[in-house]
């Protein structure tokens, strides 16, 4: 009887995959809890709630406008910049409520890097680039700075490429190299989260391949959330995948369910290349 | 628009190669039965040779998918039709090569033919070409019940094998035709081979509609 009843089960999708919740023995770093956000009168995020795991990549994939910018950037407060912008729901970076009064966000971003889609170093030196974010916090003694600056730059896997002109002016480096630089600026305040909108959508393969090999590195050590348009990038780097659309999230489970058997038609017909 | 219909029209052919495949190879099992039937096993060279051309296009399938793969990086259930063409026509394939077993043992047999358990084995393989043929039609049609059938006939033709070889040991200790039960007992045993294929090719039917594996075996 045990295998007529096995043939039962057989027609109908098994629905007990892990939801939008990650199994408890993993810690997060983020825990989302219905999340809105209005642009004025236009909603950008709907109800938002997810977890995201530490030491994971976690891939934000979506068609244009659907919100992973301003979702991302909400994780380190970078949309209340925005004047009319208003926020409802909770957002908790290691169980503190960023959206909290008491909560510092200067502490929050010094815990919390990000990397845009285009490489923005300073118009200064490699070695200045660096040590920028680790001087504001007051950081002088020129051994320990170099030792900053090295320990960043190998993390980023540049150190090789530029050890040998670190008073350069960082604009004379690849738009690959600058993107790493702008990774070992991040890296150089020793932050717990990595922010990544669209880190190589300016960048050649090859520079994307190196990016990518990267943030394989990073996750040892760091959480890391990543916006693509490559579905291929979201599929060989990233742990957990959330699909947003509408400024929703339509699904989000680990990347080789989403792509090999998602549950949603309109994650299906995404991922397999029908729209966005 | 859709924007991926030269890929869906690609799948499309590539799922009519594997159906052709299976029709093939459905027919040199029945023809390899019916020989046998007749004892006339030594007259089968023709379907020897052509199990050479079922080879070729089991072959030429897999090229073809693995070329989809490469250009289209197709995922989801794009990459689960692909790879399901791939394992099917590979269980396809080993069926022929089972059909042609089962004619070079029936070539070994001499004149000796009890005629129930030739009988016996023709009801298996009836079967078995049942569940092949169903297989191929719940592959072609996306036909879970139809996939769901075919574990219940596998489980007949298990039954029916146990009972003939059952029959084959006491026919051996009866009878001084040891070499020649030896060949029934493979042919028996090739033909539930057959249904254990036919079974698989369900298996992957239901992988390719919702993902999951499932043991119908
Ligand atoms: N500063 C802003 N003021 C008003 N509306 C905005 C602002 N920034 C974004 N939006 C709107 O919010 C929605 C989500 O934008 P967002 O930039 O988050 O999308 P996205 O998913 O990152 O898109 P893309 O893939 O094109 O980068 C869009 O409709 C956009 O027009
Ligand atoms: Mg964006």
């Amino acid at each position: 009887m045990q295998s007529e009843k096995k043939r039962d089960t057989m027609l109908q999708t098994e629905d007990n995959r892990s939801t939008n919740q990650v199994k408890k023995e993993t810690s997060n770093v983020y825990k989302v809890d219905k999340l809105n956000l209005w642009y004025g009168k236009d909603q950008a995020l709907k109800d938002i709630t997810l977890d995201i795991p530490e030491k994971t990549v976690t891939a934000i994939i979506g068609p244009s406008g659907c919100g992973k910018s301003t979702f991302i950037k909400t994780l380190n407060r970078l949309t209340e910049m925005v004047p009319i912008v208003k926020t409802s729901g909770e957002v908790y970076y290691r169980d503190n409520n960023i959206f909290n009064k008491k909560f510092s966000v200067e502490k929050l971003r010094t815990k919390v890097g990000m990397v845009f889609q285009k490489p923005n170093p300073f118009p200064k030196s490699i070695y200045e680039n660096v040590v920028y974010g680790p001087r504001i916090h007051g950081i002088k003694d020129k051994k320990v700075l170099d030792e900053i600056v090295e320990r960043s730059l190998k993390d980023a896997a540049l150190w090789d490429e530029v050890k040998d002109r670190l008073k350069e002016n960082a604009f004379g480096l690849s738009g690959g190299q600058q993107q790493r630089l702008c990774i070992a600026r991040c890296l150089a305040i020793e932050p717990d989260v990595l922010l990544m909108d669209e880190p190589t959508s300016a960048l050649d393969p090859i520079s994307t391949l190196k990016i990518e090999e990267l943030v394989q590195e990073l996750k040892k050590k760091y959480s890391i959330i990543i916006v693509t348009h490559n579905m291929q990038q979201a599929g060989r780097i990233s742990d957990r995948t959330a699909f947003f659309l509408n400024g929703e999230v339509v699904e989000y489970d680990d990347t080789s369910n989403i792509f090999s058997s998602p549950q949603d038609q309109r994650t299906e017909d995404y991922v397999s290349g029908r729209f966005g | 628009m859709n924007v991926r219909s030269t890929y869906e029209q690609e799948l499309a052919s590539l799922q009519d190669e594997v159906f052709n495949l299976g029709k093939e190879v459905i027919q040199t099992f029945e023809r390899a039965m019916e020989l046998l039937d007749k004892g006339k096993g030594h007259l089968l060279q023709d379907i020897i040779d052509y199990d050479k051309v079922i080879n070729k296009k089991e072959l030429e399938i897999h090229d073809k998918a693995t070329l989809m793969i490469a250009k289209q990086q197709p995922v989801a259930t794009d990459l689960r039709t692909t790879i399901v063409a791939l394992k099917i026509s590979s269980d396809l394939e080993r069926v022929g090569d089972l059909s042609i077993d089962i004619i070079k043992a029936s070539r070994r047999m001499t004149a000796f033919q009890p005629e129930h358990k030739i009988e016996e084995m023709r009801e298996m393989a009836s079967i078995a070409v049942s569940m092949l043929d169903r297989a191929l039609s719940a592959y072609k049609h996306k036909d879970l019940m139809t996939a769901q059938q075919i574990a219940v006939l596998d489980d007949k033709v298990d039954a029916k094998y146990k009972m003939f070889v059952r029959g084959l040991f006491a026919m051996s200790i009866e009878q001084n035709e040891i070499e020649n039960i030896a060949q029934l007992a493979f042919i028996g045993r090739y033909i539930e081979r057959i249904a254990d294929y036919a079974t698989n090719l369900a298996e992957w039917i239901v992988y390719e509609q919702n993902g999951q594996h499932f043991d119908l075996n």
